[in-house]
């Protein structure tokens, strides 16, 4: 069962989003934040709203495995609302007790709400769209100018993608340790706060030995196959720009562009 | 011409208390002198602790001689300019399957050690395919690692060492946590590899059964060899391998005793129908 999760939630189906280089949806993403914090006006929403809508259609997921993963952060977009409509100064539209609700505080509520919603559909989107796989080799290239300023950014791409393939491995094994212990006697799920995290502790130990013991005998298997670090190292599956992700950073420029415009003129 | 070479190797693990003062020293391993030729089939066999997998991590370059010296393919393990070299020409599969697989997908991790030497991409695929092909793991080069079995695994991992086209693969006790299935799977990968693309195989194991088909066993206790020769001869000599704490197999055992009892059979019996040729020419129903 535990095997079964996967990372970034990654949508398995064919479109245009999924075939497209992941450095451009990884530029594009931050393209599309960019872009919120730029729109200040209702024309401003208007063209995110209509970028995101293509966005969906494009992808080919479904709209409601995308909903999904809003309910996470409903809480958080509620807060939000609350707070901004009761505490923003301004002028006074309804008033019970103490609360007031202002014309400000709605505007400002809306906004957010908007502003936060179409975030975390957004970059949901890059993620149901693009295995970690390709993303990690994504992040890697894109943080290649780093290098220059003597980031290791070979070394955190490697340790992400390690990082990815060893979740499922040490969950397997939190599951055994955790089946070990009960066998004996422990008990995770009963007692109070305080109990359960001192329960946690015969779990954890043995994880985290046998995380290390892991570490050290990957580092050795990564050595006998020749792993010296990123340079002179050569890629099995290159990332290489095609026609359709020009393309794609052309829709981002014109996105960001018609953002700007709406800025200026209204 | 001899692939790889130890004179008087000797190896000592030491052991250092919290302040980093030398507590003891173990000599894991003990003037050793190996040879193996191109082409060979190796078992080096040898209970816990007898420093096998010591031997085995010198002849990769992941550990040093603290006295003596190895020779892999001509050139000296201690030599630091040609340490890649080394580990191009002698490949590694180490114990725990899942400890030693990078890619999230098959043909990734086959394709990391190809990415290490620099291999130009279109080599890499086509070095990818030949090793999925020649261990049968093909039709699995999409899957993720985490939903094989222990033996594919291990076959998986045998693929990554072999697309790296090494002379010489040095198995360090690359079945002790698989299953019997498993088990088979992955010393018939070996075996094949031997005879047909004529691979040298260094094969580390305490288990009888798979030294067998092997060229030549090495056996070791106590950081020595203190036998060597065809599996034949070494498994001739019983009562030696009692006393060093290894099982025989039990057909061996079972001759070794019927001719104690007086019947006539050779010695160094390996397996179940040499055992019934034997048998039944004994019995006159065979010439």
């Amino acid at each position: 069962m535990l095997r079964d999760i996967t990372l970034g939630q990654y949508y398995q189906t064919d479109s245009i989003l999924h075939r497209l280089d992941p450095r451009v949806k990884l530029i594009g993403t931050f393209a599309f934040i960019v872009g919120l914090f730029l729109a200040n006006n209702v024309a401003g929403y208007l063209v995110a709203a209509f970028f995101l809508v293509s966005m969906i259609k494009l992808s080919n997921v479904p709209v409601k495995f995308m909903l999904k993963g809003m309910k996470a952060i409903a809480f958080l977009i509620v807060i939000t609302v609350v707070f901004n409509t009761f505490m923003t100064p301004g002028e006074v539209l309804i008033q019970v007790w103490k609360l007031k609700v202002t014309k400000e505080g709605l505007i400002m509520a809306a906004k957010l709400a908007l502003r936060l919603s179409f975030l975390i559909i957004g970059s949901s989107i890059m993620t149901l769209t693009t295995t970690p796989n390709q993303l990690t080799d994504a992040i890697e290239s894109v943080m290649g100018p780093l290098k220059r300023l003597h980031v290791p950014v070979h070394e955190v791409a490697m340790m992400m993608s390690i990082a990815l393939r060893f979740i499922p491995i040490l969950m397997e094994e939190t599951d055994k340790i955790m089946k070990a212990q009960e066998a004996r006697g422990a008990s995770f799920d009963s007692g109070n706060l305080i109990d359960k995290t001192k329960a946690l502790i015969p779990l954890l130990v043995p994880l985290f030995i046998s995380a290390f013991r892991r570490a050290n005998d990957l580092a050795m298997a990564m050595e006998a196959r020749c792993y010296r670090g990123g340079d002179s190292r050569t890629k099995m599956k290159p990332l290489i720009y095609r026609r359709r992700d020009v393309m794609g950073y052309g829709v981002l420029i014109s996105f960001l562009a018609c953002i700007i415009v709406t800025r200026v003129l209204f | 011409m001899s692939l790889i070479n130890t004179t008087n190797l000797s190896f000592d693990y030491i052991k250092r208390d919290e302040d980093g003062n030398v507590e003891g020293i173990i000599r894991a391993v003990d003037d050793v002198n190996i040879e193996v030729k191109a082409g060979e089939f190796i078992a080096i066999l040898g209970s816990n602790g007898s420093g096998k997998s010591t031997l085995a991590k010198h002849l990769n370059a992941l550990l040093f001689p603290t006295e003596g010296s190895v020779w892999v393919d001509g050139k000296n393990t201690s030599d630091t300019s040609s340490v890649w070299d080394i580990r191009k020409s002698a490949g590694m599969i180490f114990q725990n399957p899942d400890n030693q697989i990078i890619g999230q997908v098959v043909e990734e991790d086959v394709g990391f050690g190809p990415e290490n030497m620099g291999i130009p991409t279109e080599e890499i695929w086509q070095r990818v395919e030949e090793s999925l092909k020649s261990v049968g793991m093909w039709e699995y080069r999409k899957s993720s690692p985490n939903r094989l079995s222990g033996g594919q695994k291990q076959r998986v991992s045998i693929a990554g060492v072999i697309a790296m086209h090494p002379k010489c693969i040095v198995m360090d006790e690359p079945t002790a946590m698989l299953d019997p299935n498993g088990r088979y799977e992955v010393i018939r990968a070996a075996r094949a590899l031997n005879e047909v693309e004529n691979v040298t195989i260094i094969l580390i194991t305490h288990y009888m059964e798979e030294v067998i088909y092997a060229d030549r066993v090495i056996v070791m206790d106590k950081g020595k060899v203190v036998m060597q020769g065809t599996p034949r001869e070494v498994f001739s000599n019983i009562n030696k391998l009692k006393e060093l704490r290894l099982d025989v197999p039990q057909v061996t055992i079972l001759a070794h005793e019927l001719k104690k009892r007086g019947l006539m059979l050779p010695e160094g019996i390996l397996t179940a129908e040499e055992l019934s040729v034997a048998l039944q020419k004994l019995a006159g129903l065979r010439e």
